[in-house]
């Protein structure tokens, strides 16, 4: 809301400067985001918060300045007496709708001249942005923005059969609207109809055909009050939004509608010399009730935590209009008035005090009692990858968790369902809730390669988006591109797997997703028999100059399985004995089950099976591999003998030979 | 026994091209040719050989005692002349780079997360999470945001299906809390908000809060200003000045919007600042009674405050970074400044 300071300077008094105005009103929750000099005046640009409409005209501003500051408010004066009913006789009125338009007044000026409004008029509204069309239409912004009550001048002659009916519209009634935009109406929709159709948006926008131009002589002015939720739902589904319905809206001083009726039809009476029609039509159903409410002293002292004195609360309530109905012992009993729609709980009294009080008096204490934190498993897992990945030289990124509708996006590793999408998307490239986080994290790649950047290891810990129940599943997955081949990626999943104290073995299984993946190199990972992600070597479809591994976790199974409990173990007592093994099998026996062989051998003194190398070669027959590993042993009680060590070894060899025809390799 | 001798020439090269300073040649010389040297160690070995090897291993062993000895004085006569170099086959560049291990970093976004984590896990908050995708309940009605309210257009939203939303705020989590937790409660909460902004420098329709809830008995608003300026003083600096503002929130009452003096300028005034002097990073508020109510707190008994803030805002506060875009942009030479 753009407000004149001069003009403010009229209804109320002060010694502020703009800019010391201007600190004012943002102290009590008014900010003014700027101020700009125009010719002899100053522009303040003020921030209304949508609880205070009241504030979106200049006396409602005077106001909060007449509390603040201590000034004295002198609002426009109207010495208006309506004498008869007159009006009556030049138009009839009827609301069929009174919850959506509970009070609707109309006021008739004849025979205006209809021309450019006077300058002091068009100075104040250039000042505030607004373009000056003629005195009458002028008149009306001038008062909506004097007052915050938005009114509405129509052509009277061009009303037929002389009436008014604020209705719902009829199923597919048209109007051109002042702007020229022609809108299909909805039978939900209040309009200002005559005789005949609808002349006006009712709260939002009056209709071209009845619109004051030159010609105009006769002037009805409409000055009311509309249902705010149908004016804004209205105003929404056409795409017609206005100073007016920004108002209604956000709703209106219901008391104050004569007071604006009669101020506007005064200043078109001045403006362009026209008469008053004697009399006002006044339809209003049901009476305000003004609002009463308890100001506990010690509730005040307790949600700010400072003792304000009972006389500053009183003084700062009846600065803001609140009417004091009784202020003995611990209470404050007020009567709110109309224009403060917003307060109606004792919490609000205690708001309104606190922010005139001034917020910077309010003191800043350090003494809500200690309390210890501890860090969620999800927390310690999280910071534990990041540290470990960075240290391995990963980048983190943050990618969008709404991405487009493309084939690469509509991977997904995690679920056969649909994904889901948003209903009112900006755009389609962001249209929908992403499945899989490598999709974004390949374009990272991709761009920092056009940048110049190649060799780029990058990963994300976020969120996918899986069609659920009520709401999705929304998984953390962790995901990477790393640098190197296949199996130096392994070993970068299976150390942090260590790091995170996950000591159970993963399986790994051949997995297909070629769009992703290669179509070989590529696993699916099994934790304790769950699908705990996917590594494979980047798909040639995705053109990367050098070799890539694309990773896939699920972060919560990794959460879940992470250990961070530990317990010494004695050191071994007796030293280890090594021996290295080269064992020749067919190609498709995996390290796999060469390994579950050798365990299941039950040799109580291995303590561990090191893989070190695979061959095929001349001394190899074909179809067949050289797989060579060394065994660690070690008992707890003694120190192993060679002919200890070359029993086991022996048992060992025969259980390979026997389950996978393994032969030992002579060296 | 001559491969003995054989090692111990071998070893010999090695220690002499591992010679620097002077000091080092003289140790040298004591571990060869010293009373209990090396030498003198293979001498005692000259008994108990036969009779007939004796002579020749003594005079092979004199021998090549002999040419230790020269080469151990020439080195250090060379070090005393001051001629280190020439005697040194290859010279040890100590200027040469080190060999780089290429480290990654954290993104901004989760530096900034964790530094407030930190802050306030000091002040006894722990982090708490709740669904992105979350019900119109959660993101609106429990935060006394009613349906055709004008206060909803702050909060334009991504809908998903007519009563399931892509949150807009991270306030969502207050309630998912306290719905499950009796008081006293003390929570963070950061994550992923959305709503309809087109994006540009300033705007993006993904962006990160940290939420923050506070209820117990005897809370006041004194204790919102006690918390949040130690946030900002221990966050952004001691000399910071912290300033609260009267401002709206539906779900918060008495509300504020807290500024900090301007980092950049120093509250003289600069456009970071709009020539004010004072950023605004924060919103509070007391929680408004109305919100007890949906979670059936009695808010005669008890008291709390909240307060939220932008992740990318105080990142590029802090950072000086004008444009929000380069967050998910991703590039690395941008992530690598952090």
């Amino acid at each position: 809301m753009k407000i004149s300071y001069n003009w403010l300077k009229e209804y109320v008094h002060f010694y502020l400067s703009p800019q010391e105005l201007a600190d004012r009103l943002t102290s009590v929750g008014l900010v003014v985001a700027g101020i700009q000099s125009v010719e002899d005046d100053f522009c303040l640009e003020v921030e209304v918060t949508s609880n205070r409409p009241d504030c979106l005209g200049i006396i409602g501003i005077a106001r909060e300045v007449a509390a603040a500051a201590g000034g004295t408010l002198h609002l426009p004066e109207i010495h208006f007496q309506d004498t008869n009913s007159e009006i009556k006789n030049f138009i009839d009125i009827a609301v069929e709708e009174p919850m959506l338009c509970p009070h609707y007044t109309a006021r008739i000026v004849r025979h205006v001249m209809v021309e450019p409004s006077p300058e002091w008029m068009q100075k104040r509204l250039k000042c505030m942005g607004l373009r000056p069309v003629n005195n009458i239409v002028d008149v009306t912004n001038y008062v909506m923005i004097e007052t915050g009550q938005p009114i509405h001048a129509f052509d009277l002659d061009k009303i037929s059969d002389q009436r008014i009916i604020v209705r719902k519209a009829s199923n597919g009634e048209e109007i051109v609207v002042i702007n020229g935009a022609r809108r299909v109406l909805f039978p939900d929709m209040l309009v200002i109809a005559d005789g005949k159709r609808p002349i006006a948006i009712a709260g939002i926008m009056g209709g071209k055909e009845t619109e004051v131009s030159e010609s105009t002589r006769n002037i009805l002015l409409e000055c009311a009050q509309f249902d705010p939720g149908r004016v804004r739902r209205t105003s929404k589904v056409l795409g017609i939004a206005s100073d007016s319905s920004y108002r209604f809206e956000r709703g209106i001083d219901p008391e104050a509608i004569n007071y604006v009726s009669q101020r506007a039809i005064k200043l078109m009476k001045e403006c362009a010399d026209g008469e008053i029609i004697d009399g006002i039509i006044d339809v209003r159903s049901g009476r305000f009730m003004p609002r009463r409410v308890t100001l506990r002293i010690e509730q005040l002292h307790k949600v700010m935590g400072v003792e304000i004195e009972k006389a500053e609360a009183v003084d700062i309530l009846k600065r803001l209009q609140f009417h004091i109905l009784s202020d003995g012992g611990t209470f404050v009993h007020v009567e709110v008035p109309s224009f403060r729609g917003d307060i109606y709980r004792e919490i609000d009294l205690i708001e309104e005090v606190a922010r005139i009080y001034g917020y910077h008096n309010i003191p800043t204490r350090t003494s809500i009692c200690i309390r210890g934190s501890t860090k969620s498993k999800c927390e310690i897992v999280e910071d534990s990858i990041l540290q470990f990945l960075n240290g391995l030289g990963f980048y983190e990124v943050k990618t969008f968790s709404i991405v487009d509708t493309s084939a690469l996006q509509a991977i997904n590793l995690w679920s056969d369902k649909e994904s889901i999408d948003i209903a009112n998307p900006l755009r389609q490239e962001e249209s929908r809730l992403r499945t899989c986080l490598l999709p974004n994290l390949i374009r990272s790649k991709i761009y920092n390669m056009h940048h110049g950047v190649e060799r780029v290891k990058i990963f994300e810990i976020s969120k996918v988006y899986l069609a659920g129940d009520k709401l999705p599943q929304e998984k953390t997955c962790l995901s990477f591109i790393a640098d190197g081949d296949f199996y130096s990626t392994k070993g970068i999943v299976e150390s942090l797997l260590l790091s995170l104290g996950i000591f159970s073995k993963c399986e790994w299984k051949l997995f297909h997703e070629p769009k992703l993946f290669h179509e070989e190199r590529t696993a699916v990972i099994f934790l304790d028999n769950k699908v705990l992600g996917y590594l494979g070597e980047a798909s040639k479809e995705l053109r990367f100059k050098t070799l890539s591994c694309l990773l896939e976790l699920d972060m919560d199974l990794l959460i879940e399985k992470s250990n961070f409990s530990k317990k010494y173990q004695n050191l071994p007592q007796y030293p280890p004995v090594l021996r290295d093994l080269a064992i020749i099998v067919d190609e498709e026996v995996t390290w796999a089950s060469i390994e579950r062989c050798i365990i299941d051998t039950k040799v109580l003194s291995l303590k561990e099976i090191n893989f070190f190398d695979i061959y095929r070669g001349k001394q190899i027959p074909t179809g067949k591999k050289s797989v060579a590993f060394n065994l660690f042993f070690q008992a707890d009680d003694r120190t192993l003998r060679s002919e200890d060590v070359d029993i086991f070894q022996r048992d060992i060899m025969d259980n390979l030979q026997k389950t996978l025809g393994a032969e030992l390799r002579k060296l | 026994m001559l491969n003995k001798l054989e090692e111990i020439k071998k070893n010999l090269q090695s220690d002499i091209k591992a010679v620097i300073t002077l000091k080092d040649a003289e140790q040298l010389k004591v571990k060869y040719l010293g009373r209990k040297g090396i030498i003198g160690d293979v001498m005692k070995i000259i008994p108990a050989l036969p009779e007939e090897q004796r002579a020749p291993f003594g005079q092979q062993i004199n021998s090549l005692k002999a040419s230790i000895t020269h080469e151990i004085e020439d080195i250090i006569k060379k070090l005393s002349a001051g001629e280190i170099q020439k005697f040194k086959s290859e010279m040890f560049d100590v200027t040469l780079p080190g060999k780089h291990t290429s480290i990654g970093k954290r993104h901004p976004l989760t530096q900034t997360i964790s530094d407030i984590r930190e802050v306030f896990a000091r002040l006894g908050f722990d982090v708490a999470y709740g669904p992105e995708v979350e019900l119109e309940y959660y993101n609106f009605e429990a935060l006394n945001i009613p349906t055709d309210h004008p206060s909803r257009t702050d909060f334009d939203t991504f809908y998903i299906k007519n009563d399931v939303l892509l949150r807009s705020q991270t306030s969502t989590v207050q309630i998912r809390i306290m719905e499950k937790q009796k008081p006293p409660i003390r929570i963070i909460a950061p994550g992923r908000v959305y709503r309809p902004d087109t994006v540009d420098a300033r705007h993006s329709f993904m962006f990160h809060q940290v939420e923050g809830l506070l209820v117990d008995e005897g809370i006041s608003f004194a204790d919102l200003k006690g918390v949040l300026n130690q946030f900002i003083k221990t966050y952004f600096g001691q000399d910071v000045q912290m300033r609260f503002r009267p401002s709206f929130f539906p779900f918060t009452e008495p509300s504020a919007e807290v500024d900090i003096s301007c980092s950049l300028c120093g509250g003289k005034g600069c456009s970071v600042c709009s020539y004010s002097g004072w950023v605004e990073i924060l919103g509070a508020g007391m929680v408004d009674p109305n919100v007890f109510r949906y979670v059936h707190y009695d808010a005669e008994r008890y008291a709390g405050f909240a307060f939220g803030m932008g992740v990318e805002r105080i990142t590029m506060l802090k950072y000086g970074i004008s444009d929000i875009r380069l967050f998910y942009e991703n590039d690395i030479r941008f992530l690598s400044q952090f």
